[in-house]
């Protein structure tokens, strides 16, 4: 017990296990929003897992850094997806994943 | 005089270029702007090119005249351009030009052409006046004169050639010149292909020639045609027929065994085929009888007079060649007789007027081959003079009848059908004189053209044999071949087949000059003033088959009118040469002027030929043979068609209707051809058209589509259009790739050097590999089992030992695997002995260089 | 057991816990709730980690930002945000095998790197300033200021590209009167007849669905 959450392995699983979480949450859902949300799971599952190794190499902050524009940019995507979201709701009247098959054959 | 040959000396005789490219000239202009100028400048263009180009022939003829004296041959030479200059393999240059040349055969021969020729386009004008394609005809005619002189007067060969493919041309334009009507086309296409079958014997000709002569011009293959006797291996069905070896003992090497020929008798055989395409003998004479489909000016020009008798000038021309083989030379007077006496048997049964003259101008060719197949060059193509005169004559009288007929009768066949004609003499005096003058030529009536021609012919095909030329000749290896020598019963049977033909050619041709000229006229119901009934037709609608006259009533028309003077004065001109020409040559009388002026052309053949014992003695004999022959066939003529109004030959077509209707039907030669070498070739294609449909089209197209469309139609399912589903076939993706990582594999480079006995492996990389090697092959891992990270492991190995060695790979996730590799080192090859197959290739080289032939070189 | 150790256990139940609860829930308010717990979480294992810049941005933009988009747009769309009652739930089976097989190589994976024998190796002293604001601060404005100055251009393109998707078009759509297919292809409905109707309602689908065809 003394060795939890000082050990980089434990952090990995627990990424890994986040990250799980999330792209099974995007394959099994249907509607729209809880997707992007598991989207946003996976990308914190990532975060981690980097800070988690950036503590373990300690010379620079390559790491973090990563992890800060990951932020930025899922937060830009959140934002565009969103309104995307939007704009199909818009088409569909609905948020269901299912009635986007325009593309289909 | 002087002063022409001051201008045109004999080495660069321009005049040539002027005589064959004036009527090429007047082709062209009326070609390309005939339809603008109108029929007047039209005619007028084409006859006076036609015109100077004669005068221009009549000058080369005199000049030439006045420089053969003696022995030696005059020759006028034009040089035009070089045009293929071939490199020989010891370094040397064969120059093949485009050059003409004029002598004493040729300048008889281009006369013939351009002045028969001119009398015919002067008959065409009228005869074709109202055609609405008349420019097209006199540019098709004056191309036909342009390449029958490009092949007489040729230098070599190849410029020959070019001129014998253009006459074929210009046959086929004109035969189909009515094309609208798919007989006619049909009938100029036959004419072509059929050609076109003999002109692969001219080929192989050339290409013999060229390769043991040296050269393709005339001087050339003389001066090298000694070397023409030289032995060919011919393997008749190859070198190992596959079915042979079934045969009892003896017969397989018999068949498989090669035949000697010498290389002359094969140019002489080829040759030959070409001239049989080109001048209708055996078997390729099928074209001419349908040939008459074009109009008869066309007949008269091409298939009487001048095309057709390219085969015999080819002949005449290369008389030194053909005489170095008697082989072949005893094979164009067989075939020429035969021939003569085939043709002439299914005109006995014909209608039709002109196809009666078509298969009487392949008997008559039959006879010149005759002539010129015993050594009769002279001979022969004295024949070809009288026969051009006497049967352009006939032609155009023949046509002249059909013009008369046409007025009334608008059907084609039923124009021209001797059953409808009768009694034209007493309406056609024009016609009538001159034709009867042509028939007196051609049945050999005594004093005209054609009966000195044909009887010196049959007295040449008993008396004269062409000499062997050397008795035996040696195969390259240690045998003789003995030659082939003229068989003495050869010149009987000859003569016995030709004397037979002249009262065979007596009795036809007078059963169609009383048929037509005497007797009832039975076309139609002749009433003074006739009128045209409400719609008129002009005479041009050549493709209508209607009889236009109700069944039942008899029909009615007018008198048969005599054709205009354009159409007569040919006649007349063309029937006093058939009936006096014959004095030129008259060695009865002994008159010999041909023979004289052509016999320094045929020096070095003659030399060749020789006459039998006694034959001076057998002349008078002959002659009475000939006159009796004339008298039998058309006294017997006469008294059927004439006396008996043809009742006997009525019971004999009611006795014998089988035998009748073979002969009517030209023997059903045609439609043997059709049977097995059309329907070959058809089967061929129907073969192909199945595969088409059911290989190509099914299986490669409409297969491979359908299972195309089969595992489209499966993978659209995956097709949604919905992201989720997308992602999931991603995630099947990668667990296919994660999968792939984390199997490790096992895999070594190996190096081998067989003579030292080391062999080396070096192990593949991957990620967080580690090797554990069993090197001496005990089952246990070297290196007390544990895992290492050596990559590179090299053994060495003793003579014919073997070795397995195996590798464990562990790759990160502590999974593994193995692979064991063989090594064996072979035993070295001390024996020294060359591979199998290189031991075969000694003899089949040794057997090439055998059977090299010499290169050709001056013989003693 | 030390605070570190309690304090690593809680956050990464909590994360866990957001996590489960953003994936399993019906309603998308609560999805969004467990979307923040997991932020949270995460947030506090940041500070664990010696990234205290991190855990700040972390809670600022994520929890403060984007869950707060979420619960915008899941109020704009009212009721229709959660799963549709009435729909009948296509390809249940490929979706549920999709997330399984993923799930199967998830552990698979874990499976094989416990057994790969590595050692675990502790964190060793991490330097002062380790994920201080200053020393992130420095970088992002000194060696690592052009991506810096790129996710800037990025957040307003974003901007710019959410403010045109979302704001839909005021004017009515008209009849495309494009003569040639080609032109209709590129701005309109590919046949003439559709650019006419308006596309169906989800009280008609629903009808046409039930009773119709």
């Amino acid at each position: 017990m003394s060795s939890l959450g000082y050990f980089v392995e434990q952090y990995v699983m627990l990424a890994g296990a986040l990250f799980t979480l999330g792209c099974v949450g995007f394959l099994v859902r249907r509607n729209v929003l809880v997707q992007l949300m598991s989207i946003e799971l996976m990308l914190n599952a990532v975060n981690l897992m980097l800070v988690a190794f950036n503590r373990q190499h300690t010379a620079d902050l390559n790491g973090q850094v990563f992890a800060f524009f990951i932020i930025a940019v899922a937060a830009a995507e959140v934002a565009v997806g969103l309104a995307i979201v939007l704009a199909f709701y818009r088409l569909k009247s609905s948020v269901q994943s299912d009635e986007a098959d325009q593309l289909r054959h | 005089m002087q002063a022409i040959e001051a201008l045109f000396p004999a080495n660069n005789y321009t005049l040539l270029a002027f005589i064959v490219l004036l009527p090429l000239l007047g082709a062209a202009v009326n070609g390309i702007f005939g339809k603008r100028l109108g029929k007047e400048a039209v005619s007028l263009l084409a006859l006076s090119v036609m015109f100077i180009a004669f005068a221009l022939a009549v000058v080369t003829f005199f000049s030439l005249g006045r420089a053969q004296e003696g022995e030696e041959a005059a020759r006028f030479i034009w040089k035009g351009w070089e045009w293929f200059r071939l490199t020989r393999a010891d370094g040397g240059s064969i120059m093949l030009d485009v050059a003409f040349s004029v002598d004493a055969l040729s300048g008889t021969m281009a006369l013939v052409v351009t002045g028969v020729g001119f009398l015919i386009h002067l008959y065409s004008v009228s005869y074709m006046a109202e055609d609405p394609s008349f420019h097209r005809f006199l540019t098709y005619l004056n191309l036909f004169i342009f390449s029958m002189l490009v092949l007489i007067l040729g230098d070599s060969l190849p410029v020959l050639f070019v001129g014998w493919e253009g006459v074929g041309l210009c046959s086929y334009l004109l035969i189909g010149f009515w094309f609208e009507d798919d007989k006619n086309a049909a009938a100029g296409k036959k004419a072509f292909v059929t050609n076109r079958i003999g002109d692969f014997g001219l080929l192989v000709a050339m290409g013999l020639l060229l390769y043991y002569t040296g050269g393709l011009d005339w001087s050339s293959i003389g001066n090298g045609a000694k070397n023409l006797l030289q032995p060919v291996q011919v393997w008749p069905l190859g070198t190992h027929v596959p079915a042979a070896s079934l045969l009892p003992q003896g017969w397989e090497s018999w068949i498989n065994m090669p035949r000697y020929v010498s290389a002359a008798t094969l140019v002489g055989l080829a040759l030959f085929l070409g001239c049989a395409g080109k001048s209708a003998q055996l078997p390729l004479y099928v074209w001419l009888p349908d040939a008459m489909a074009g109009p008869t000016p066309v007949s008269a020009l091409i298939h009487a007079a001048t095309m057709v008798t390219a085969g015999v000038y080819l002949l005449c021309r290369l008389s030194f060649v053909m005489v170095l083989s008697p082989a072949a030379m005893a094979v164009v007077a067989v075939t020429g007789a035969l021939t003569a006496m085939f043709a002439a048997s299914i005109a006995f049964a014909q209608h039709d007027i002109k196809k009666v003259l078509a298969y009487s101008t392949v008997s008559q060719l039959g006879y010149m081959f005759l002539g010129v197949g015993v050594g009769a060059f002279s001979a022969g193509f004295f024949h070809v003079i009288t026969h051009a005169f006497f049967k352009a004559c006939m032609f155009l009288g023949a046509g002249s009848v059909i013009h008369a007929m046409h007025a009334r009768i608008h059907d084609t066949d039923a124009s021209q059908d001797m059953r409808n004609m009768g009694g034209l003499r007493k309406y056609m005096p024009y016609t009538f004189w001159t034709f009867t003058a042509a028939w007196a030529a051609i049945v050999g009536l005594p004093g005209t053209s054609g009966f000195f021609s044909k009887d010196e012919i049959l007295l040449k095909a008993y008396t004269s044999f062409v000499k062997t030329p050397i008795a035996t000749m040696s195969d390259g290896g240690s045998g003789t071949i003995t030659m082939f020598v003229w068989p003495t019963w050869l010149g009987s049977a000859l003569y016995a087949i030709g004397l037979l033909t002249a009262l065979m050619t007596a009795f036809y041709m007078t059963r169609l000059y009383i048929g037509t000229f005497f007797g009832e006229f039975k076309g139609w119901k002749i009433v003074k003033n006739w009128q045209e009934p409400e719609h008129a037709h002009g005479h041009d609608d050549h493709t209508h088959g209607h009889a236009h006259h109700v069944p039942g009533v008899p029909l009615e028309g007018p008198i048969p009118h005599e054709s205009p003077w354009q159409m007569w004065v040919p006649l007349a001109v063309l029937g006093f040469l058939a009936a006096f020409a014959g004095w030129l040559n008259a060695p009865l009388f002994h008159i010999e002027l041909m023979h004289q002026w052509l016999e320094p052309v045929f020096a070095k053949a003659s030399g060749a030929v020789e006459l039998i014992e006694g034959a001076e003695h057998l002349e008078f004999a002959f002659l009475g043979a000939a006159i009796a022959a004339f008298a039998i066939g058309s006294g017997a003529a006469y008294w059927i068609y004439a006396l008996q109004k043809g009742k006997p030959a009525q019971s004999f077509v009611e006795a014998m209707p089988g035998f009748h209707a073979l002969v009517f039907d030209k023997w059903r030669v045609d439609e043997l051809y059709d049977e097995y070498v059309i329907g070959a070739v058809d089967s061929l294609a129907e073969f192909f058209a199945w595969a088409d449909k059911w290989i190509v089209d099914f299986l490669l197209a409409r297969v491979s589509a359908f299972l195309v469309s089969i595992s489209g139609t499966a993978l659209r399912f995956i097709q949604t259009g919905r992201v989720q589903t997308y992602a999931a076939i991603m995630v099947l993706g990668l667990g296919g790739v994660g999968w792939f990582f984390v199997t490790p594999r096992a895999e070594a480079k190996l190096d081998s050097n067989d003579e030292s006995g080391i062999y080396s492996l070096t192990a593949a990389p991957g990620l967080g590999y580690s090797y554990r090697w069993d090197l001496n092959n005990d089952g246990k891992w070297d290196d007390k089992e544990k895992f290492g990270s050596r990559t590179q492991q090299s053994l060495n190995l003793a003579v014919k030992e073997n070795r397995t060695v195996r590798l464990e790979v562990k790759n990160a996730f502590g999974r593994t695997a193995v692979r064991s590799f063989n090594f064996a080192r072979p035993a070295p090859d001390r024996s020294g002995a060359t591979s199998r197959l290189d031991g075969d290739a000694a003899p089949v080289r040794r057997a090439l260089e055998q059977r090299q032939l010499p290169k050709p070189q001056e013989m003693k | 057991m030390t605070v570190g150790n309690v304090f690593f256990v809680v956050a990464s139940v909590l994360a866990l816990f957001g996590a489960l609860m953003t994936i399993a829930s019906r309603s998308p308010i609560r999805s969004a709730v467990g979307l923040l717990i997991t932020i949270v979480g995460i947030a506090a294992l940041f500070l664990m980690l010696n990234a205290q810049f991190l855990a700040a941005i972390q809670l600022i933009v994520y929890a403060g930002a984007v869950v707060v988009l979420f619960v915008f747009v899941i109020m704009l769309l009212g009721p229709d945000a959660g799963d549709g009652e009435g729909t009948v739930a296509r390809a249940r089976l490929a979706r549920y095998g999709a997330g399984a097989f993923f799930l199967l190589l998830s552990l698979g994976a874990a499976h094989l790197v416990s057994r790969s024998g590595l050692t675990p190796t502790r964190f060793k002293f991490a330097p002062a300033g380790h994920g201080s604001v200053e020393a992130i601060g420095r970088l992002l404005y000194g060696s690592e200021v052009i991506p810096f100055e790129l996710a800037t251009a990025l957040l307003i393109v974003a901007v710019v590209g959410a403010i045109a998707v979302a704001r839909g078009k005021p004017h009515v759509r008209r009849e495309s009167r494009s003569a040639s297919p080609t032109a209709r292809m590129f701005h309109g409905p590919l046949m003439a007849r559709d650019a006419q109707r308006p596309l169906p309602t989800k009280a008609e689908r629903a009808a046409k669905a039930a009773g119709g065809v």
